[in-house]
């Protein structure tokens, strides 16, 4: 458990500690109310959190001050052993360095920022407490991520985001699309997620512990990787795995226009900054690991360029706000990785934090901009100025009339993985679980002819689950 | 003071005793006082003084110097009463979902004898969970098999699914039995021991696997959630009898591990994935439950056949935890059920306005289900993956594989249930105290465990070294066999 002697020693640790330890403790404070049936009132709750949120933004800002007074020299925070069976152990390892500390600025800055604009923007919403809740819970999550020692922690923050995402995309639970995009978005966490625990597994194997220190030597951005050779590129990819899924890259990228069915705030929390930018981070982390494997750094080029181009290709065509801010980001969330698939570890840091600014900003101002675009209309009496002129102008007609087909139809993506991948599986899986329920009734006592005249519906009624 | 030394009966008996009695006179109780006295009282007070009884015999091993205490004749190295390390484990564990089913049951299943059988099968697994005889544990596999029968052919509906467990369960009785009869006359780990103790070794594991619902015997598993009381499926499936017949009579052989527990644990891992993928395909709540339980039951028993300790704590692990974790989903279903009938899950439901406190435990429990940080399952994944992977790699992989499946079926299942337009066109149900109190005691286990792992996991650890000090002297030091007044017996190690 946490060490609490070691804190009172050593301020920076606590600093550092406090900045994990303020959110989850947020979390507790509303949820706990609420669950025995007595939610907070809306302002107490939003005061819960924005002191959290601030009070771990100044955390924060003081480390990064202290950090920086010291060169940038990678400090390693041991708030306990969770526990340990002959030579597996499960510490809280907590890293402060050139990398964590800014980006830990950064986003639980915006989670205050968000906090406060969402304290107004879901006012009387029935699910107020939820809301503040679960962004409690991306709070502990992303900051987990962000200052994880070890892959053990990396991983815990990483399961907080991915559960949090997808509850506050299906916010709105009454609505069927809202509740068919959580589904979709949780379904591909977990498939990616697979990436993330058995990277774990093997770095476990290949150092008999999960912490970066052992994997890695040297200080971010110019740490080395020290796995065996052929252990880094199998890390390498299972680490792009993982990524594919938070950044929602090809081909896992089709949960995120659907995502923007959340409430606005988190929209802009989740898809605009912090959590489309996940799978950049912890691949930054260990960006080591993909300078020992080239194979997998050129594969997550490929990759990050190649959904890049989808996505704008794509995101040209929407007719929504929010579906055409999906895209942009999914675009810049490609750019991004491909730059780390490239060697470089500052410029994508630069790049997310103003990708993420930028982005947040569009999408909490988007329904705001929506309703003064209608005002305007209405007071010229028609849309107000003409479309600019764009690079795509340049392209043939013939091939643009096939691109527009092919970016409607969003590249064929879905369809591709849901005919090669998700329907075979579905139809499998639903003939097994038929055939065990017939076979089970013939046990039971019923007739053939009874067994024969149920339902032969697949057991998901069709659709993808 | 009482000196506990001299006590004729070591302590530790006398609680399993009393563990067994009370449930047992409560149903005796309730049968005469049925209008007299609260049946829920009497249930919940039999079960308390089980689970207080449980805990004095877990602290007696786990605070001790973790000696076994045993009592009565042995036979091929199986005591008539035996309290250790994995029998302190699952007593305290057993009466918490006793209890939580007892809190959480509707009024109606008070009205019935329903509530006298359910102390009466709970009585019979304390009992079963302190032998480790292997008549005692073929006659108690009998009557539980009988009563759980009864219990199911007692209503209507559950007739066709009385006769699916009771041919399935009537063959796993007799090959436990013929494979008994086989190991008491030729004990496998006896030197110059033949086929004929080998052969009781395969029908005993044979047993084990109908029971345990491994592939390809699982089909009654899901079929007794969806045809049967909740309640009776999870008094039958959530101890995992099973597992604890595998861990008492297949032990010893040249490497420690029987080739029987190999077998058996790998295709424990085939049933895990099997059962975890199958459950996303579901359309009724209770047979995504049968699945889920099948696959997480399936996953103990894949880590209980490790060599090395961490494969071993993660299977105990997991045994309680998602043993506790799917009595939660189950009793919140089953509450769900008696305020608004049966539940499927091939369309939105939209119950989330009529309980939303009822959606908050299902997505904890699911949660506790699914291995997330905080919760004891995240812990107990850990230690099985770690472990599994120390010791063979497509074991690791495998359990990665269910879980991912698992936790994917619990989530849609959850937004299946919850989500949507609203359905239901009634006034909002509020949760029962009782419910409350018998959820947030799960929830408490579940995450306190979770949160502070470090302790339990250390006890888990004792019971490993345990369980793999015992398969190894019974491999290493060949048990003679000697006949006493009380009858064929062996030389406990």
């Amino acid at each position: 458990m946490i060490s609490l002697n070691a804190l009172i020693r050593d301020p920076f640790s606590a600093l550092v500690a406090w900045q994990v330890i303020a959110p989850p403790a947020a979390l507790v404070a509303i949820g706990l109310p609420a669950l025995v049936g007595r939610p907070l009132r809306e302002r107490e709750t939003t005061r819960i959190v924005a002191v959290a949120f601030a009070s771990g933004f100044i955390a924060a800002l003081v480390t990064l001050a202290t950090l920086a007074s010291q060169g940038f020299t990678a400090h390693v925070v041991h708030l306990g052993t969770l526990f340990h069976v002959g030579h597996h152990e499960a510490s809280i390892e907590l890293v402060a360095d050139a990398l964590s500390v800014p980006y830990v600025c950064f986003s639980t800055g915006l989670c205050a920022l968000v906090n406060a604009f969402a304290g107004k923007y879901l006012h009387r919403e029935p699910g107020f407490t939820r809301f503040f809740a679960l962004l409690a819970l991306f709070g502990t999550g992303m900051n987990l991520m962000v200052l994880a020692g070890s892959i053990d922690v990396l991983f815990a923050g990483w399961e907080c985001l991915g559960i949090s995402s997808a509850l506050l995309i299906g916010f709105f639970h009454e609505r069927r699309n809202a509740v068919d995009a959580a589904v979709r978005a949780f379904i591909t966490y977990r498939v990616c997620d697979v990436g993330l625990l058995t990277a774990s597994v093997v770095l476990h194997r290949a150092t008999d512990t999960g912490d970066f220190a052992a994997a890695f030597a040297g200080t971010w951005p110019h740490a080395v990787c020290t796995l065996p050779p052929a252990t880094a590129p199998v890390v390498g990819l299972l680490l792009i795995l993982a990524a594919l899924g938070k950044s929602a890259q090809v081909p896992f990228s089709g949960w995120l226009p659907r995502a923007m069915e959340g409430p606005t705030p988190s929209s802009a929390i989740f898809y605009g900054a912090l959590s489309i930018h996940a799978g950049a981070y912890v691949l930054l982390r260990c960006g080591s690991v993909l300078d020992a494997a080239p194979i997998a750094a050129w594969l997550l080029v490929v990759i990050g360029a190649g959904t890049a181009l989808h996505a704008a290709t794509v995101g040209s065509v929407q007719t929504d706000l929010k579906s055409m801010l999906a895209y942009a980001s999914m675009t810049q969330a490609g750019i991004i990785l491909a730059e780390i698939g490239l060697g470089f570890r500052v410029l994508p840091l630069v790049h997310v934090v103003s990708h993420a600014i930028l982005r947040s900003l569009q999408i909490l101002r988007s329904p705001s901009a929506m309703h003064d675009r209608h005002e305007l209309a209405a007071a010229l009496g028609g849309p107000p100025g003409q479309s600019s002129w764009s690079l795509l102008r340049l392209i043939p007609p013939s091939i643009s009339r096939h691109l527009y087909h092919v970016a409607l139809e969003r590249g064929f993506e879905e369809t591709i993985v849901s005919r090669l991948v998700v329907q075979p599986l579905l139809r499998s899986l639903a003939a097994a679980d038929a055939f065990e329920q017939r076979w089970v009734a013939i046990l039971g006592g019923a007739s053939r002819a009874a067994v024969a005249s149920r339902d032969p519906r697949p057991a998901n009624g069709g659709d993808a689950p | 003071m009482i000196d506990v030394a001299s006590l004729p009966v070591p302590l530790p008996v006398i609680a399993l005793a009393v563990a067994v009695a009370a449930p047992a006179i409560g149903a005796v109780v309730l049968r005469f006082t049925e209008r007299l006295l609260d049946p829920r009282m009497v249930a919940a007070g039999a079960i308390v003084t089980s689970l207080a009884a449980s805990v004095v015999a877990a602290a007696w091993w786990h605070l001790g110097d973790a000696t076994p205490a045993r009592c009565g004749p042995r036979l091929v190295g199986g005591d008539l009463v035996l309290v250790d390390g994995l029998t302190s484990l699952l007593l305290p564990y057993v009466a918490i979902v006793d209890l939580a089913i007892v809190l959480v049951a509707p009024r109606r299943a008070f009205a019935s004898a329903g509530v006298r059988r359910l102390l009466i099968g709970a009585s019979v697994t304390f009992a079963t969970l302190g032998t480790a005889h292997p008549i005692a544990l073929a006659v108690l596999w009998g009557v539980s098999i009988v009563s759980t029968t009864m219990t199911l052919r007692s209503t209507v509906e559950g007739r066709s699914t009385a006769r699916v467990y009771a041919v399935t369960m009537t063959i796993a009785f007799v090959c436990l039995v013929a494979g008994i009869v086989l190991l008491v006359a030729d004990p496998p780990w006896q030197a110059g021991s033949g086929t004929i103790g080998a052969a009781g070794g395969w029908l005993v594991a044979l047993a084990v696997m109908i029971r345990k619902g491994l592939v390809p015997f699982h089909s009654w598993y899901p079929a007794l959630f969806s045809g049967g009381a909740l309640a009776t499926a999870l008094v039958v499936t959530m101890p995992q009898i099973a597992s604890y017949t595998a861990a008492r009579l297949l032990v010893g052989h040249a490497d420690g591990v029987p080739v029987e527990l190999i077998v058996l644990a790998n295709l424990a891992l085939v049933t895990a994935v099997y059962g975890a993928a199958l459950a996303v395909v579901q359309r009724s709540v209770r047979r995504l439950l049968g699945m889920l339980a099948m696959s997480q039951s399936a996953m103990v028993f894949a880590g209980l056949a490790g060599t090395v300790p961490t494969e071993l704590c993660g299977a105990l692990a997991v045994w309680v935890s998602s043993g506790l974790a799917l009595t939660g989903i189950g009793l919140v279903v089953w509450s769900l059920e008696s305020r608004g009938g049966a539940i499927s899950i091939d369309t939105l439901q939209g119950r989330c306005a009529d309980a939303p406190a009822l959606a908050a435990f299902f997505l904890l429990f699911g949660l506790a289900t699914l291995g997330f940080p905080g919760t004891l399952s995240f812990v107990a994944d850990d230690l099985l993956i770690s472990g599994a992977l120390d010791d063979q790699v497509h074991a690791g992989l495998l359990v990665i594989a269910a879980t991912v499946f698992a936790g994917i079926a619990v989530m849609r299942g959850w937004f299946r249930i919850f989500g949507g337009p609203v359905t239901i066109d009634a006034p909002r149900h509020e949760i029962l105290r009782r419910e409350r109190l018998a959820f947030s005691m799960l929830l408490v286990i579940l995450f306190g465990l979770g949160m502070w792992p470090g302790p339990f996991v250390t006890s888990l650890e004792r019971v490993a070294t345990s369980l793999l000090a015992s398969r190894q002297h019974a491999a290493t030091s060949p048990v003679p066999i000697h006949v006493s007044s009380t009858g064929v017996s062996g030389v406990i190690p």
